[in-house]
């Protein structure tokens, strides 16, 4: 085995294109000298350290270090190492405990609490209090910071109860509130974020404080981020992080990335691996791999605005066009799981409508519904994101389905800011994309059915629909949301409002000279989330 | 008396220029070689439906190495590479020809305009190098990615940042001519500009117009194999640099060196095929070079 790769490798490495990667690989960093740093400060280990360094491949530099701001994914990757949030999420999409410890809402809907750690501190020694978390709250609130003020429309106001409470005011019930904001905002210090005149304007480029297990202490412009334990994380099983440091190395892409971990450059890939890639590396004695379940999902949505495909039996010939299982098979390689055409998707097991069923591939179904509805010669266009590697794979596979169906597809891969752009203007017949975090059904789901949607590309205008999501977003518990939400599911499913297609199961890898990964869903979390990495050691 | 018949008898039985070059093409073997491999890929892109079918769909083997059912082996999506290969060299060869007939037509026109009116030369001479000044690749990517991904628009980049070359070849050729004394018999006699440009310019610069074609067409085939691979190829159609593309997206490039050696070889014998080509013609064309041969 290892005989026949060493001859693909070299095979390889004759072609002209690889010698282009080997070339821009030439230009990541030497291994990283401790002592030579000169702005390196080491807040860490007093016991001389011997955890060892965990190098993490990545394929964008930090564009944002203000977590409030920043919202790329290494961005993220990097700041939730020192900015905690109060919840995370378990393997069955549901939101569990990480700073905060208990919430709740009041009976009217109208107030909500939070009950946080009393055993956190800042980095350099400041305790962190619920004073920081009505800080952040506020100035996401007063700035419209990031995704976050989006999901806090219900919010009014917030006080510090105690160190370790915080009570929220709401303007109306909203059970997906304290859910949005325990996961999604990162709590920042006021002690340091407080001192900038305004919290949108504040680069937090140097001298970071972490309440995280690692902080960053030395950043090289697209070649390396490099995090340094901090002493104490309370989250970690031993009191603090087990490693001495964390880098993040910047590479071309993924090609390259997969090099460098065979080579040992680097231990883990940050990004997730493409099918064909992952079926390779899972063969590999010398690697592990994790496979983690996306939040969201895979689909395409019809453009309601436009004739035809006004009529829900258009659309649907359209969805019982396409052969999902060949797709999911072939092109995904068997990483993905069917989401029975549903948008409750079967990896948030509190939600999942057990009774959905998939669109079935029938090409003389859909001959028939065209019949039906009268359309002759149906000539559409498909637009997706060329660089996306498993959409511009199934685009393919979905135009050549259609055509047996009698539709013909036009393939129109964009590039990524003339793709964001169409789809804004909602400009395009059909639209191939996937969602990467749906995780509150009760208020994201507006965003995508309500009217005037931030990202209803679809078009989708139908009372009921608003109905169902008015009911769903004020039930305060689970049990009382998933009648409306799965009355609504069902809805979209009938009228194809979004073809869900299936749900990725993302595959990342790592060497196996480490041990104690805790992968979590999602591409983001993955195995780099703060509680993965903080628990991550060398194997014996 | 006798002495001038003999010279005359000598005269009438000079072959042809175009014959002569022939000859003296035919003598030299790697130019032959490499006019047989274009010929065979212009035959390959035009018989590419006897040859193999269609790749669409996908396949049961995903990735699998050269083998007696897949020549080339499969990609990503378990489809025959040898199919792609050929159906590639369609579009490869379309885009080539497509956008080095543009190219030729705009930069002859250009440079034998600038050569033969002098009022025009300064004004097209700037524009020319303006034009050559500009980076070349950024403006390509920049246009192809604005105005989507389509055949035609590949045709139309390649050839709007191609002319200038062949123009500024053209006119150096060109400019020469336009001080022979039988163009300025032509004009003497009244002829008017367009006899003289048709009958007496382009000819003496067909020449250099034959060897920019196919030099044009090969840079134009890498053009496209360029854009494709960064993604700005025409999604409907094979083509070498959509090969290649599927290739590093679908991250098989470090795996499966088949994804991308075959069409990385076929670039490679067109393009070499064309060098030698014009090379061999040039050569067999120049008096100079030909002379040790034909005595």
């Amino acid at each position: 085995m290892s005989t026949t790769r060493g001859l693909r490798r070299r095979v390889a490495l004759g072609a002209a294109v690889a010698l282009t990667l080997a070339g821009l690989a030439a230009c990541v960093p030497s291994e990283p000298d401790g002592a030579s740093g000169g702005e390196s400060e080491d807040p860490g280990r007093s016991d001389g350290g011997s955890g060892g360094e965990l190098a993490i491949g990545t394929t964008a530099d930090v564009v944002n270090f203000n977590p409030l701001v920043g919202n790329s994914r290494t961005d993220s990757w990097v700041t939730n190492l020192m900015y905690p949030a109060m919840m995370t999420i378990d393997d069955d999409g549901t939101k569990v405990p990480a700073l905060a410890t208990e919430w709740g809402y009041g009976e009217d809907g109208l107030s909500a609490w939070i009950e946080i750690r009393d055993d956190m501190e800042w980095s350099d020694g400041e305790p962190l209090t619920a004073e920081d978390v009505v800080f952040t709250i506020d100035a996401v609130k007063a700035e419209q910071l990031g995704t976050v003020a989006g999901m806090i429309s219900a919010y009014e106001s917030a006080t510090a109860a105690s160190d370790t409470r915080i009570e929220f005011t709401l303007s109306r019930p909203d059970g997906a509130f304290l859910n949005s904001i325990g996961f999604w905002m990162p709590i920042v210090p006021e002690h340091v974020f407080g001192q900038a005149p305004s919290v949108a304007d504040f680069a937090n480029d140097s001298d970071w404080v972490s309440a995280g297990p690692f902080v960053l202490t030395r950043v090289e412009r697209g070649q390396r981020y490099v995090l340094e334990a901090v002493d104490t994380y309370p989250l970690a099983e031993d009191g603090r992080a087990a490693l001495d440091r964390v880098v993040f190395r910047v590479y071309p892409d993924v090609n390259t990335e997969v090099l460098a971990l065979r080579s040992g450059e680097i231990d883990l890939i940050g990004n997730a691996l493409p099918p064909s890639v992952a079926r390779d590396i899972e063969g590999d004695e010398e690697l592990q791999t994790f496979s983690v379940p996306s939040l969201g999902w895979a689909h395409m949505q019809y453009n309601m605005r436009r004739s035809p495909l006004d009529r829900v039996e258009v659309r649907r010939a359209l969805a019982h066009a396409v052969d999902y299982e060949a797709i999911r098979e072939v092109v995904l390689g068997g990483n993905a799981v069917s989401a029975n055409s549903s948008v409750l998707t079967p990896t948030f097991k509190q939600w999942v409508d057990e009774t959905a069923e998939e669109y079935e591939y029938d090409p003389e179904l859909s001959r028939e519904l065209l019949a039906q509805a009268g359309v002759e010669n149906l000539e559409l266009e498909m637009i997706y994101d060329a660089g996306d590697p498993n959409i511009s794979s199934w685009a393919e596979l979905v135009r050549d389905q259609a055509a047996e169906a009698g539709i013909t597809i036009t393939l129109a891969g964009l590039e990524r800011n003339t793709y964001l752009a169409r789809t804004n203007e909602r400009d395009f017949d059909i639209y191939a994309g996937s969602w990467a975090i749906i995780d509150e059904p009760q208020s994201n789901f507006s965003l995508l059915f309500a009217p005037e949607g931030f990202i209803n590309y679809a078009g989708v205008n139908d009372p009921e629909i608003d109905r169902l999501l008015a009911e769903a977003s004020s039930a305060l518990t689970v049990e009382d949301a998933r009648g409306p939400l799965h009355e609504l599911a069902r809805i979209v499913t009938e009228q194809v409002y979004d073809n869900v297609m299936y749900v990725e199961q993302f595959t990342f890898a790592a060497s196996n000279e480490w041990t104690g990964f805790q992968p979590k869903p999602s591409e983001l979390l993955s195995v780099v989330n703060p509680q993965s990495l903080a628990s991550v050691r060398a194997a014996d | 008396m006798s002495g001038l018949s003999e010279e005359l008898t000598a005269v009438a039985a000079e072959p042809t220029p175009a014959s002569r070059t022939w000859r003296a093409f035919r003598h030299n073997p790697l130019g032959l070689v490499a006019a047989g491999l274009l010929v065979l890929l212009l035959l390959v892109a035009v018989a590419a439906p006897l040859i193999a079918d269609y790749p669409r769909g996908y396949g049961d083997d995903v990735l699998a190495g050269p083998s007696a059912a897949h020549w080339f082996g499969t990609d990503h999506l378990g489809r025959d590479i040898f199919a792609q290969v050929v159906w590639g060299t369609r579009t490869s060869m379309a885009v080539g020809l497509g956008a080095s007939a543009l190219a030729i037509v705009l930069g002859v026109a250009v440079g034998v305009g600038g050569a033969y009116f002098k009022r025009l030369d300064g004004l097209l001479g700037l524009f020319v190098d303006v034009m050559l000044s500009l980076p070349v690749l950024p403006l390509m990517i920049l246009v192809a990615a604005l105005a989507g991904p389509s055949v035609t628009t590949l045709v139309l980049v390649i050839a709007v940042f191609s002319w200038p070359e062949v123009a500024r070849v053209v006119r150096s050729q060109a400019l020469p001519i336009v001080t022979l004394s039988y163009v300025d018999a032509a004009h003497v006699m009244g002829a008017p500009n367009r006899w003289v440009l048709l009958r007496h310019v382009l000819p003496a610069v067909s020449p250099v117009i034959a060897v920019s074609v196919v030099v044009t067409a090969s840079r134009a085939v890498l053009s496209e194999a360029g854009l494709a691979f960064l993604g700005l190829g025409d999604p409907s159609s094979w083509s070498w640099g959509t090969i290649l593309y599927n290739a590093q997206r679908s991250g098989a490039l470090s795996s499966s060196w088949w994804t991308a050696f075959f069409p990385s070889l076929a670039v490679l014998l067109l393009v070499v095929a064309a060098t030698l080509v014009a090379l061999a013609y040039n050569d067999a064309r120049n008096p100079r070079t030909r002379q040790d041969r034909s005595r």
